[in-house]
Protein backbone atom coordinates (compact mmCIF):
# COMPACT_ATOMS: atom_id res chain seq x y z
CA UNK A 1 0.00 0.00 0.00
CA UNK A 2 3.08 2.49 0.75
CA UNK A 3 4.03 2.15 -3.16
CA UNK A 4 0.25 4.40 -4.65
CA UNK A 5 0.83 7.12 -1.79
CA UNK A 6 4.24 6.99 -2.39
CA UNK A 7 3.78 7.93 -6.44
CA UNK A 8 0.51 10.04 -5.30
CA UNK A 9 3.06 12.54 -3.31
CA UNK A 10 5.60 12.49 -5.91
CA UNK A 11 2.74 13.53 -9.08
CA UNK A 12 1.89 16.19 -6.54
CA UNK A 13 5.19 17.36 -6.02
CA UNK A 14 5.80 17.08 -9.78
CA UNK A 15 2.61 19.16 -10.77
CA UNK A 16 3.93 21.80 -7.73
CA UNK A 17 7.14 22.35 -10.22
CA UNK A 18 5.29 22.16 -13.16
CA UNK A 19 3.41 24.71 -11.81
CA UNK A 20 6.20 27.08 -10.07
CA UNK A 21 7.68 26.85 -13.43
CA UNK A 22 4.89 27.83 -15.90
CA UNK A 23 4.71 30.70 -13.07
CA UNK A 24 8.52 31.71 -13.34
CA UNK A 25 8.66 31.33 -17.23
CA UNK A 26 5.25 34.01 -17.51
CA UNK A 27 6.37 36.39 -15.41
CA UNK A 28 10.12 36.25 -17.10
CA UNK A 29 8.52 37.03 -20.51
CA UNK A 30 5.84 39.73 -19.12
CA UNK A 31 8.44 41.66 -16.71
CA UNK A 32 11.40 41.86 -19.59
CA UNK A 33 8.80 42.97 -22.32
CA UNK A 34 7.36 45.60 -19.85
CA UNK A 35 10.80 47.08 -18.77
CA UNK A 36 11.75 46.87 -22.68
CA UNK A 37 9.08 49.40 -23.11
CA UNK A 38 9.61 51.35 -20.11
CA UNK A 39 13.34 51.99 -22.25
CA UNK A 40 12.27 52.77 -25.40
CA UNK A 41 9.56 55.16 -24.48
CA UNK A 42 11.44 57.02 -21.73
CA UNK A 43 14.56 56.86 -24.50
CA UNK A 44 11.94 57.96 -27.13
CA UNK A 45 10.69 60.60 -25.72
CA UNK A 46 14.28 61.95 -25.07
CA UNK A 47 14.92 61.24 -28.57
CA UNK A 48 11.78 63.38 -29.50
CA UNK A 49 12.85 66.43 -26.76
CA UNK A 50 16.33 66.55 -28.55
CA UNK A 51 15.72 65.56 -32.54
CA UNK A 52 11.60 66.19 -32.68
CA UNK A 53 11.92 69.88 -34.38
CA UNK A 54 14.54 68.02 -36.96
CA UNK A 55 13.28 66.98 -40.76
CA UNK A 56 12.75 62.82 -40.92
CA UNK A 57 15.90 61.18 -42.33
CA UNK A 58 15.22 59.39 -45.50
CA UNK A 59 14.19 55.97 -44.59
CA UNK A 60 12.68 54.93 -48.11
CA UNK A 61 16.35 53.90 -48.68
CA UNK A 62 17.98 51.62 -46.92
CA UNK A 63 21.65 52.34 -45.66
CA UNK A 64 23.61 50.36 -43.14
CA UNK A 65 23.33 51.61 -39.40
CA UNK A 66 26.37 52.66 -38.58
CA UNK A 67 28.20 50.30 -35.80
CA UNK A 68 26.90 51.79 -32.62
CA UNK A 69 22.86 50.86 -33.30
CA UNK A 70 23.95 47.23 -34.78
CA UNK A 71 26.56 45.89 -32.25
CA UNK A 72 26.38 45.22 -28.36
CA UNK A 73 29.67 46.90 -27.93
CA UNK A 74 28.23 49.78 -29.65
CA UNK A 75 25.01 50.00 -28.42
CA UNK A 76 26.64 50.31 -24.54
CA UNK A 77 29.56 52.59 -25.88
CA UNK A 78 26.28 55.05 -27.22
CA UNK A 79 24.67 54.87 -23.87
CA UNK A 80 27.66 56.72 -22.18
CA UNK A 81 27.70 59.30 -24.65
CA UNK A 82 23.40 59.32 -23.86
CA UNK A 83 23.19 59.42 -27.64
CA UNK A 84 19.09 59.27 -27.70
CA UNK A 85 19.25 56.92 -30.47
CA UNK A 86 21.16 54.09 -28.71
CA UNK A 87 19.15 54.25 -25.60
CA UNK A 88 16.35 52.93 -27.79
CA UNK A 89 17.93 50.25 -29.44
CA UNK A 90 19.05 49.18 -25.39
CA UNK A 91 15.44 48.98 -25.11
CA UNK A 92 15.05 46.40 -28.40
CA UNK A 93 18.22 44.55 -26.67
CA UNK A 94 16.16 44.05 -23.90
CA UNK A 95 13.25 42.58 -25.56
CA UNK A 96 15.57 40.14 -27.54
CA UNK A 97 16.55 38.69 -24.40
CA UNK A 98 13.58 37.95 -23.15
CA UNK A 99 12.38 34.71 -24.82
CA UNK A 100 16.47 33.99 -24.78
CA UNK A 101 16.30 33.59 -21.44
CA UNK A 102 13.13 32.10 -21.34
CA UNK A 103 14.88 29.08 -23.20
CA UNK A 104 17.63 29.22 -20.90
CA UNK A 105 14.91 29.16 -17.91
CA UNK A 106 13.41 26.01 -19.63
CA UNK A 107 16.97 24.17 -19.82
CA UNK A 108 17.97 25.00 -16.22
CA UNK A 109 14.06 23.21 -15.74
CA UNK A 110 14.27 20.48 -17.69
CA UNK A 111 17.48 19.75 -16.12
CA UNK A 112 15.83 19.84 -13.04
CA UNK A 113 13.37 17.33 -13.91
CA UNK A 114 16.18 14.72 -14.93
CA UNK A 115 14.37 15.02 -18.66
CA UNK A 116 17.44 14.65 -20.74
CA UNK A 117 15.54 14.47 -23.64
CA UNK A 118 14.28 17.44 -23.25
CA UNK A 119 17.63 19.02 -21.72
CA UNK A 120 19.35 18.20 -25.12
CA UNK A 121 16.27 19.61 -27.26
CA UNK A 122 16.25 23.08 -25.49
CA UNK A 123 20.45 23.01 -25.89
CA UNK A 124 19.89 22.72 -29.40
CA UNK A 125 17.53 25.88 -29.79
CA UNK A 126 19.44 27.85 -27.53
CA UNK A 127 22.69 27.12 -29.84
CA UNK A 128 20.87 27.95 -32.92
CA UNK A 129 20.40 31.62 -31.49
CA UNK A 130 23.54 31.72 -29.73
CA UNK A 131 26.04 31.02 -32.82
CA UNK A 132 23.18 33.09 -34.63
CA UNK A 133 23.96 35.71 -32.65
CA UNK A 134 28.04 35.60 -33.11
CA UNK A 135 28.10 34.44 -36.40
CA UNK A 136 25.49 37.05 -37.95
CA UNK A 137 25.33 35.77 -41.05
CA UNK A 138 26.79 38.85 -43.10
CA UNK B 1 7.53 66.42 -41.41
CA UNK B 2 9.48 66.50 -39.03
CA UNK B 3 10.28 63.96 -36.53
CA UNK B 4 8.05 64.60 -34.25
CA UNK B 5 5.01 64.73 -36.27
CA UNK B 6 6.28 61.32 -38.63
CA UNK B 7 6.74 59.51 -34.98
CA UNK B 8 3.49 60.38 -34.05
CA UNK B 9 1.57 59.53 -36.90
CA UNK B 10 3.85 56.20 -37.23
CA UNK B 11 2.64 55.47 -33.14
CA UNK B 12 -1.11 55.58 -34.09
CA UNK B 13 -0.35 53.37 -37.33
CA UNK B 14 1.40 51.00 -34.81
CA UNK B 15 -1.54 51.07 -32.02
CA UNK B 16 -4.15 50.42 -34.88
CA UNK B 17 -2.25 47.47 -36.31
CA UNK B 18 -1.78 46.02 -32.73
CA UNK B 19 -5.44 46.44 -32.07
CA UNK B 20 -6.46 45.09 -35.43
CA UNK B 21 -3.87 41.90 -35.02
CA UNK B 22 -5.17 41.01 -31.73
CA UNK B 23 -8.80 41.21 -32.28
CA UNK B 24 -8.33 39.38 -35.78
CA UNK B 25 -5.48 36.73 -34.36
CA UNK B 26 -3.13 37.87 -37.28
CA UNK B 27 -0.61 39.01 -35.27
CA UNK B 28 1.35 42.61 -35.45
CA UNK B 29 3.77 42.24 -37.96
CA UNK B 30 1.69 41.20 -40.27
CA UNK B 31 0.11 43.97 -40.44
CA UNK B 32 3.18 46.21 -39.45
CA UNK B 33 4.82 45.55 -42.85
CA UNK B 34 2.12 46.62 -45.70
CA UNK B 35 1.88 49.45 -43.51
CA UNK B 36 5.27 51.23 -42.76
CA UNK B 37 6.00 49.58 -46.93
CA UNK B 38 2.83 51.03 -48.96
CA UNK B 39 1.63 53.60 -46.51
CA UNK B 40 4.93 55.61 -45.87
CA UNK B 41 6.86 54.31 -48.27
CA UNK B 42 10.10 53.06 -45.84
CA UNK B 43 12.05 50.69 -47.45
CA UNK B 44 11.13 47.15 -47.32
CA UNK B 45 14.34 46.13 -45.31
CA UNK B 46 13.43 48.67 -41.98
CA UNK B 47 9.58 47.41 -42.08
CA UNK B 48 10.61 43.71 -41.92
CA UNK B 49 12.86 45.08 -38.71
CA UNK B 50 10.53 47.04 -36.94
CA UNK B 51 7.73 43.71 -37.89
CA UNK B 52 10.11 41.49 -35.59
CA UNK B 53 10.55 44.10 -32.88
CA UNK B 54 6.87 44.21 -32.82
CA UNK B 55 6.16 40.27 -33.28
CA UNK B 56 8.51 39.76 -30.22
CA UNK B 57 6.61 41.94 -28.21
CA UNK B 58 3.21 41.33 -29.21
CA UNK B 59 3.71 36.95 -28.78
CA UNK B 60 6.12 37.64 -25.14
CA UNK B 61 3.10 39.68 -23.46
CA UNK B 62 0.50 37.40 -24.26
CA UNK B 63 2.41 33.99 -24.17
CA UNK B 64 2.79 35.32 -20.31
CA UNK B 65 -0.88 34.78 -19.39
CA UNK B 66 -1.29 31.61 -21.31
CA UNK B 67 1.99 29.88 -20.22
CA UNK B 68 0.48 31.00 -16.65
CA UNK B 69 -3.15 29.18 -17.46
CA UNK B 70 -1.39 26.32 -18.46
CA UNK B 71 -2.76 26.28 -21.83
CA UNK B 72 0.55 26.13 -23.69
CA UNK B 73 2.09 23.18 -24.62
CA UNK B 74 5.44 23.85 -23.34
CA UNK B 75 7.41 20.31 -24.71
CA UNK B 76 5.72 20.90 -28.39
CA UNK B 77 6.80 24.23 -28.55
CA UNK B 78 9.94 23.42 -27.67
CA UNK B 79 10.96 20.46 -30.06
CA UNK B 80 9.09 22.21 -32.91
CA UNK B 81 11.67 25.93 -32.05
CA UNK B 82 14.40 23.75 -33.33
CA UNK B 83 12.67 23.58 -36.51
CA UNK B 84 11.67 27.17 -36.75
CA UNK B 85 14.96 28.31 -35.37
CA UNK B 86 16.86 26.34 -38.05
CA UNK B 87 14.59 27.59 -40.40
CA UNK B 88 14.54 31.39 -39.34
CA UNK B 89 18.70 30.96 -40.05
CA UNK B 90 17.97 30.03 -43.47
CA UNK B 91 15.40 32.36 -44.04
CA UNK B 92 17.67 35.01 -43.06
CA UNK B 93 20.40 34.15 -45.02
CA UNK B 94 18.07 33.93 -48.34
CA UNK B 95 17.03 37.22 -47.73
CA UNK B 96 20.72 38.20 -47.91
CA UNK B 97 20.60 37.75 -51.61
CA UNK B 98 16.88 37.83 -52.86
CA UNK B 99 15.79 40.48 -54.29
CA UNK B 100 12.82 42.91 -51.92
CA UNK B 101 10.69 43.07 -55.06
CA UNK B 102 10.43 39.41 -54.99
CA UNK B 103 10.19 38.87 -50.98
CA UNK B 104 7.38 41.30 -51.56
CA UNK B 105 6.10 38.60 -53.80
CA UNK B 106 6.30 36.22 -51.51
CA UNK B 107 4.80 38.12 -48.58
CA UNK B 108 1.49 39.02 -50.32
CA UNK B 109 1.34 35.05 -50.74
CA UNK B 110 1.37 34.55 -46.99
CA UNK B 111 -0.92 36.95 -46.41
CA UNK B 112 -3.39 35.35 -49.08
CA UNK B 113 -2.73 32.24 -46.97
CA UNK B 114 -3.52 34.07 -43.84
CA UNK B 115 -6.93 35.49 -45.32
CA UNK B 116 -8.23 32.35 -45.99
CA UNK B 117 -6.95 29.69 -43.06
CA UNK B 118 -8.93 33.11 -40.76
CA UNK B 119 -12.32 31.89 -42.86
CA UNK B 120 -11.78 27.67 -41.43
CA UNK B 121 -13.21 26.67 -38.29
CA UNK B 122 -11.81 26.22 -35.58
CA UNK B 123 -11.36 21.93 -34.21
CA UNK B 124 -10.94 20.25 -30.85
CA UNK B 125 -10.06 16.94 -32.43
CA UNK B 126 -11.32 14.88 -29.62
CA UNK B 127 -9.91 11.03 -29.58
CA UNK B 128 -6.64 11.39 -31.62
CA UNK B 129 -4.63 8.70 -31.41
CA UNK B 130 -1.62 9.59 -30.48
CA UNK B 131 1.86 8.66 -33.00
CA UNK B 132 4.81 6.23 -31.22
CA UNK B 133 6.98 8.93 -32.37
CA UNK B 134 4.95 11.57 -30.26
CA UNK B 135 5.13 9.36 -27.02
CA UNK B 136 8.14 8.95 -27.20
CA UNK B 137 8.53 12.81 -27.31
CA UNK B 138 6.19 13.17 -24.92
CA UNK B 139 4.20 15.69 -26.75
CA UNK B 140 0.62 14.44 -24.87
CA UNK B 141 -0.76 17.07 -22.45
CA UNK B 142 -3.89 18.50 -20.95
CA UNK B 143 -5.23 22.03 -21.06
CA UNK B 144 -7.74 23.98 -18.74
CA UNK B 145 -11.31 23.96 -20.29
CA UNK B 146 -14.77 24.53 -18.14
CA UNK B 147 -15.15 20.60 -17.43
CA UNK B 148 -11.60 20.46 -15.75
CA UNK B 149 -8.50 19.14 -17.54
CA UNK B 150 -8.90 18.01 -20.57
CA UNK B 151 -6.33 15.80 -21.89
CA UNK B 152 -5.24 15.25 -25.68
CA UNK B 153 -2.61 13.00 -28.17
CA UNK B 154 -1.27 14.31 -31.19
CA UNK B 155 0.32 12.31 -34.22
CA UNK B 156 2.26 13.47 -37.58
CA UNK B 157 5.23 14.80 -36.24
CA UNK B 158 7.59 14.79 -38.81
CA UNK B 159 4.79 16.28 -41.35
CA UNK B 160 4.52 19.20 -38.67
CA UNK B 161 8.18 19.26 -37.95
CA UNK B 162 8.34 19.96 -41.96
CA UNK B 163 6.11 22.73 -42.22
CA UNK B 164 7.82 24.73 -39.30
CA UNK B 165 10.84 24.71 -40.91
CA UNK B 166 8.65 27.04 -43.64
CA UNK B 167 7.25 28.94 -41.19
CA UNK B 168 10.56 29.61 -39.45
CA UNK B 169 11.95 30.41 -43.41
CA UNK B 170 9.35 32.49 -44.09
CA UNK B 171 9.59 34.40 -40.56
CA UNK B 172 13.10 34.56 -41.17
CA UNK B 173 12.38 36.17 -44.68
CA UNK B 174 9.67 38.38 -43.84
CA UNK B 175 9.86 39.50 -39.90
CA UNK B 176 7.02 37.92 -39.35
CA UNK B 177 5.76 35.53 -36.61
CA UNK B 178 4.23 33.00 -39.63
CA UNK B 179 1.62 32.25 -36.77
CA UNK B 180 -0.80 31.21 -39.91
CA UNK B 181 1.80 28.56 -40.68
CA UNK B 182 2.54 27.37 -37.12
CA UNK B 183 -0.88 26.91 -36.34
CA UNK B 184 -1.34 24.80 -40.00
CA UNK B 185 1.22 22.38 -38.75
CA UNK B 186 -0.14 21.98 -35.17
CA UNK B 187 -3.97 21.97 -36.30
CA UNK B 188 -4.31 20.41 -39.74
CA UNK B 189 -1.21 17.86 -39.28
CA UNK B 190 -0.69 16.65 -35.76
CA UNK B 191 -4.18 17.13 -34.47
CA UNK B 192 -3.66 19.46 -32.02
CA UNK B 193 -6.31 21.21 -29.84
CA UNK B 194 -7.15 24.74 -31.55
CA UNK B 195 -6.49 26.45 -28.60
CA UNK B 196 -3.71 24.91 -27.53
CA UNK B 197 -2.20 25.26 -31.45
CA UNK B 198 -3.06 29.25 -31.07
CA UNK B 199 -1.15 29.66 -27.62
CA UNK B 200 1.42 27.34 -28.12
CA UNK B 201 2.29 28.81 -31.80
CA UNK B 202 2.20 32.84 -29.84
CA UNK B 203 4.74 30.75 -27.42
CA UNK B 204 6.94 29.94 -29.97
CA UNK B 205 6.80 33.18 -32.19
CA UNK B 206 8.97 35.05 -29.85
CA UNK B 207 12.03 32.56 -30.19
CA UNK B 208 11.54 32.25 -33.81
CA UNK B 209 11.25 36.20 -34.38
CA UNK B 210 14.72 36.71 -32.29
CA UNK B 211 16.70 33.93 -34.09
CA UNK B 212 15.96 36.31 -37.47
CA UNK B 213 16.59 39.66 -35.04
CA UNK B 214 20.02 38.49 -33.93
CA UNK B 215 21.13 38.68 -37.56
CA UNK B 216 19.37 41.59 -38.85
CA UNK B 217 19.82 43.74 -36.07
CA UNK B 218 23.72 43.58 -36.85
CA UNK B 219 22.71 43.87 -40.67
CA UNK B 220 20.90 47.44 -39.70
CA UNK B 221 17.40 46.58 -40.15
CA UNK B 222 16.14 47.55 -36.95
CA UNK B 223 16.42 51.60 -37.07
CA UNK B 224 15.52 52.96 -33.55
CA UNK B 225 13.51 56.05 -34.94
CA UNK B 226 11.14 53.30 -36.36
CA UNK B 227 11.84 50.67 -33.68
CA UNK B 228 10.73 52.87 -30.89
CA UNK B 229 7.03 53.96 -31.78
CA UNK B 230 6.40 50.36 -33.46
CA UNK B 231 7.53 48.66 -30.69
CA UNK B 232 4.95 51.37 -28.35
CA UNK B 233 2.37 51.61 -30.87
CA UNK B 234 1.66 47.52 -31.42
CA UNK B 235 1.93 46.83 -27.97
CA UNK B 236 -0.53 49.14 -26.21
CA UNK B 237 -2.75 48.18 -29.92
CA UNK B 238 -2.37 44.73 -28.39
CA UNK B 239 -2.68 45.23 -24.87
CA UNK B 240 -6.21 47.00 -25.64
CA UNK B 241 -7.29 43.91 -28.40
CA UNK B 242 -7.14 41.89 -25.64
CA UNK B 243 -9.31 43.49 -23.60
CA UNK B 244 -12.05 44.47 -26.00
CA UNK B 245 -12.24 40.62 -27.31
CA UNK B 246 -13.86 39.35 -24.29
CA UNK B 247 -16.58 41.76 -25.26
CA UNK B 248 -16.64 42.08 -28.52
CA UNK B 249 -18.47 39.48 -31.17
CA UNK B 250 -15.40 39.68 -33.71
CA UNK B 251 -16.47 37.50 -36.65
CA UNK B 252 -17.70 40.44 -39.01
CA UNK B 253 -14.70 41.74 -38.37
CA UNK B 254 -12.68 39.32 -38.90
CA UNK B 255 -14.70 38.77 -42.21
CA UNK B 256 -14.15 42.64 -43.58
CA UNK B 257 -11.07 42.07 -42.66
CA UNK B 258 -9.72 39.31 -44.91
CA UNK B 259 -11.28 41.65 -47.68
CA UNK B 260 -8.72 43.83 -46.89
CA UNK B 261 -5.93 41.44 -46.54
CA UNK B 262 -6.56 40.23 -49.86
CA UNK B 263 -6.38 43.85 -51.66
CA UNK B 264 -3.52 44.59 -49.75
CA UNK B 265 -1.70 40.97 -50.79
CA UNK B 266 -2.83 41.92 -54.76
CA UNK B 267 -0.93 45.40 -54.16
CA UNK B 268 1.84 43.91 -52.12
CA UNK B 269 2.01 41.30 -55.25
CA UNK B 270 1.77 43.91 -58.04
CA UNK B 271 4.54 46.35 -56.87
CA UNK B 272 6.90 43.55 -56.53
CA UNK B 273 6.48 42.64 -60.20
CA UNK B 274 6.15 46.19 -60.83
CA UNK B 275 9.67 46.75 -59.14
CA UNK B 276 8.50 49.34 -56.65
CA UNK B 277 10.07 48.01 -53.45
Amino acid sequence: MALPVNSDKMKEKNNKSQTDMRELIGNTLRIGVVTACTIALISGMYYLIRHGGEMVPDYTVFRKEPASFTSIHGIFGGLTSLAAKDWIQLGVLVLMLTPILRVALSLIDFAHQRDWLYVVITAIVFIVILMNSIVGVG
Amino acid sequence: MTILVFTLILLAGAYAAGLLGSLTGLGGGVIVIPLLTLVFHIDFRYAIGAALVASIATSSGSASAYVKEGMTNIRLGMFLEIATSIGAVTGAVIALWMPTNTIAVIFGLVLILTAVMQQRQSADHEHVKGSNLARKLKLFGTYPTKEGNQSYELTHVTGGFLTMIVAGILSGLLGIGSGVLKVLAMDNFMKVPFKVSTTTSNFMIGVTAVTSAVVYLQRGYIEPGIAFPIMVGVLGGALTGTQLLKRLNVSLLRKIFAIAILLVAINMIYNGFAGKF
